[in-house]
């Protein structure tokens, strides 16, 4: 047993020190897949802040003649509509996490609990739109024909707010990490099941609801498809559909006069820009890089109890 | 059956907990489950969905006169599900395990949280970062003139694309991809590493039959999941990168994009509908089969 120890220990010393060859060229390659991973965000940050007549005659570049925050200045020219889009995804983003994560939530709690003979139906009830979807098609006709929300935020709020997933992944965390008896105690000294919710398990269930409401949020931030397909009205837009609709324009441009020298010359005076449209792109995605580092432990953590099968 | 009511007033409570879920599903997911009755109707938008005349399998029969365009997007959404599940999945566990087996923790934590930021942006965000590279002033370009190369019009040329849907999904996907597995390797016993180093087996030897041997379980739940969707893609990928292009269809158009487009350009559903059920019933039946094959073999493994 003694031997056993000490030559156990004897590897883990060893084991520090290895940092061969293979380490280093291992090394390089992951640095170089990094690279490529952040390379094209990069451009993103230093085209935005590029001067844009440079941009039109040679090209993107990563080492830009010159330096300028006229890409910015143009963003504010889209000025109160970005303010708008800013507003619209900032609210569509906040209430749809917090009413997913406070429904789900709830849902998870009763489907945790063992002796609820009617949960084998709720789990029926929510893996069937899982295996089964109705897909665009016939959402978009259900909700704008049937339900008459077209151009609702509404439309962009309730559809995301669910998910089969992330569900589970909250059930799974109450089943995991909140000891039952801790509930049972809960009852005996009088609680009620709302009690019991709101007061014991809800704030136990912090981290999870961390990470779940994290990942809702950048599908809230990020979804571009409702938005193209059900709202009209300028200050309904979010910030994804504003990126989708300043793309258009460009389109509009290059369809207009057929690409050429003179076409992006003309471009060059006309409404998009390079820089601007790359500071706009910043500004869409700047608040989520920002939060990333933030949320990214608990982030890692609910993708992993996703993965446990309870 | 007594016992049943019994027990459901008993958790009443639990009960009206659930009632917000099951309100949206009903009318978010279930009711447009019967919308998918489209595939039958002729849709009168005057009339709505429910009161739309039937026309029997007209649409499917459409669908297949539509020959061309039928085959095509149901070759390229298959085309593109194997490639992105084949390489997407290799990548992902060849990622998880290089950082496994990275002796510098910190570095590769670095690595590890880069690799994932690209899949926090929206392909209404990457279609711009991707025009920066492939439009005719941008990035590749550049290199290839830098070169001495003829540039290349990548908008135009529909040859390219399958590449570089690949290439983008790749950078979206796979660092994401890689902390599934991630975990399942943190998990591993370290003992069994050292009793195989004990008894002289080498690095390689050590991944082939310790390290990859304990991924099967994962990458059968992947697997799984993602056979649902065989029939399903990346709508954006599609859509948005492709800016949605007619001159590159020929291999980029998927169903989903397919759909989409339909849906923003036409009012004739019927067609699309028709489109979207088979979509929907293939995904079904095949997830199915492949949970029934997997519950065969290993039950452990299988979704339900």
């Amino acid at each position: 047993m003694q031997n056993v120890i000490s030559s156990r220990s004897i590897i883990k010393v060893r084991k520090k020190k290895k940092k061969g060859l293979g380490q280093y060229i291992l090394a390089l390659i992951l640095g170089l897949y990094t690279l490529f991973c952040l390379m094209p965000i990069l451009l993103v940050i230093i085209t935005a802040f590029s001067d844009d007549k440079t941009i039109a005659s040679k090209g993107y570049s990563y080492f830009p003649d010159k330096w300028s925050l006229e890409g910015f200045k143009y963003v504010f020219k889209y000025g109160r509509q970005l303010f708008t889009s800013y507003g619209v995804t900032i609210f569509i983003t906040i209430v749809g996490t917090f009413f997913g994560l406070f429904i789900m939530s709830m849902f998870a709690f009763a489907l945790s609990r063992r002796d609820f003979m009617f949960r084998k139906f709720l789990s029926m009830y929510i893996l069937i739109p899982m295996l089964f979807p109705a897909g665009q098609l016939a959402n978009y006709l259900v909700y704008t024909n049937s339900y008459k929300l077209k151009d609702s935020l509404l439309l962009l709020i309730i559809p995301l707010s669910v998910s089969t997933m992330n569900i589970i992944i909250l059930r799974t965390y109450i089943q995991t990490s909140i000891p039952d008896e801790l509930m049972d105690s809960a009852r005996i000294d009088g609680a009620g099941e709302y009690r019991t919710f709101f007061q014991i398990v809800a704030p136990l269930m912090k981290p999870v609801l961390a990470s779940v409401g994290f990942m809702m949020a950048t599908a809230y931030w990020n979804d571009w498809q409702n938005a193209l397909l059900y709202i009209d009205t300028a200050s309904k837009n979010p910030l994804q559909l504003l990126l989708i609709r300043i793309q258009k324009n460009i389109e509009f441009l290059l369809n207009n006069k057929n690409i050429s020298g003179a076409a992006l010359a003309a471009i060059q005076q006309g409404i998009p820009e390079y820089s601007a449209t790359m500071a706009t792109v910043l500004t869409v995605i700047g608040p989520i890089m920002i939060a990333y580092p933030f949320f990214q432990k608990y982030f890692i953590k609910g993708l992993t109890i996703g993965s446990v099968k309870g | 059956m007594k016992g049943f009511l019994h027990n459901t007033w008993k958790h009443r409570a639990h009960f009206i907990m659930c009632i917000p879920v099951l309100l949206v599903l009903l009318f978010f997911s279930y009711i447009p489950m019967a919308g998918m009755s489209m595939a039958f109707k002729r849709f009168d938008f005057s009339k709505g969905i429910w009161g739309s005349p039937f026309v029997g399998l007209d649409n499917f029969q459409f669908l297949l006169a539509s020959g061309k365009t039928f085959t095509r997007m149901t070759v390229n959404t298959l085309k593109y599900y194997a490639i992105f599940l084949i390489l997407g999945t290799s990548l992902n566990i060849a990622v998880a395990i290089a950082i496994d087996q990275f002796v510098f923790k910190r570095l590769g934590k670095t690595f590890q949280s880069i690799m994932i930021i690209p899949v926090f942006i929206s392909y209404a965000a990457v279609q711009f970062i991707v025009y920066a590279f492939l439009g005719n002033n941008g990035m590749v370009n550049n290199v290839l003139q830098f070169m001495g190369l003829e540039p290349i019009r990548w908008y135009i040329n529909a040859k390219y694309w399958t590449t570089i849907l690949t290439v983008v999904k790749m950078w979206n996907g796979v660092g994401y991809g890689s902390v599934l597995f991630m975990s399942v390797l943190a998990g591993i016993d370290q003992e069994m590493y050292e009793a195989a180093r004990i008894d002289g087996a080498n690095k390689r030897q050590q991944i082939f039959h310790i390290t990859l041997p304990s991924l099967i379980p994962m990458t059968t739940i992947v697997i799984l999941l993602s056979v649902g969707g065989i029939m399903r893609s990346d709508t954006g990928l599609f859509y948005q990168v492709t800016r949605n292009s007619g001159i590159l269809y020929s291999t980029t158009q998927v169903i989903d994009s397919y759909i989409l487009n339909a849906l923003m350009t036409t009012s004739a559903y019927g067609f699309s509908a028709a489109a979207a059920l088979y979509q929907s019933v293939v995904g079904l039946v095949l997830i199915l089969i492949a949970n029934y094959v997997v519950r065969k073999i290993e039950p452990d493994n299988a979704l339900f």
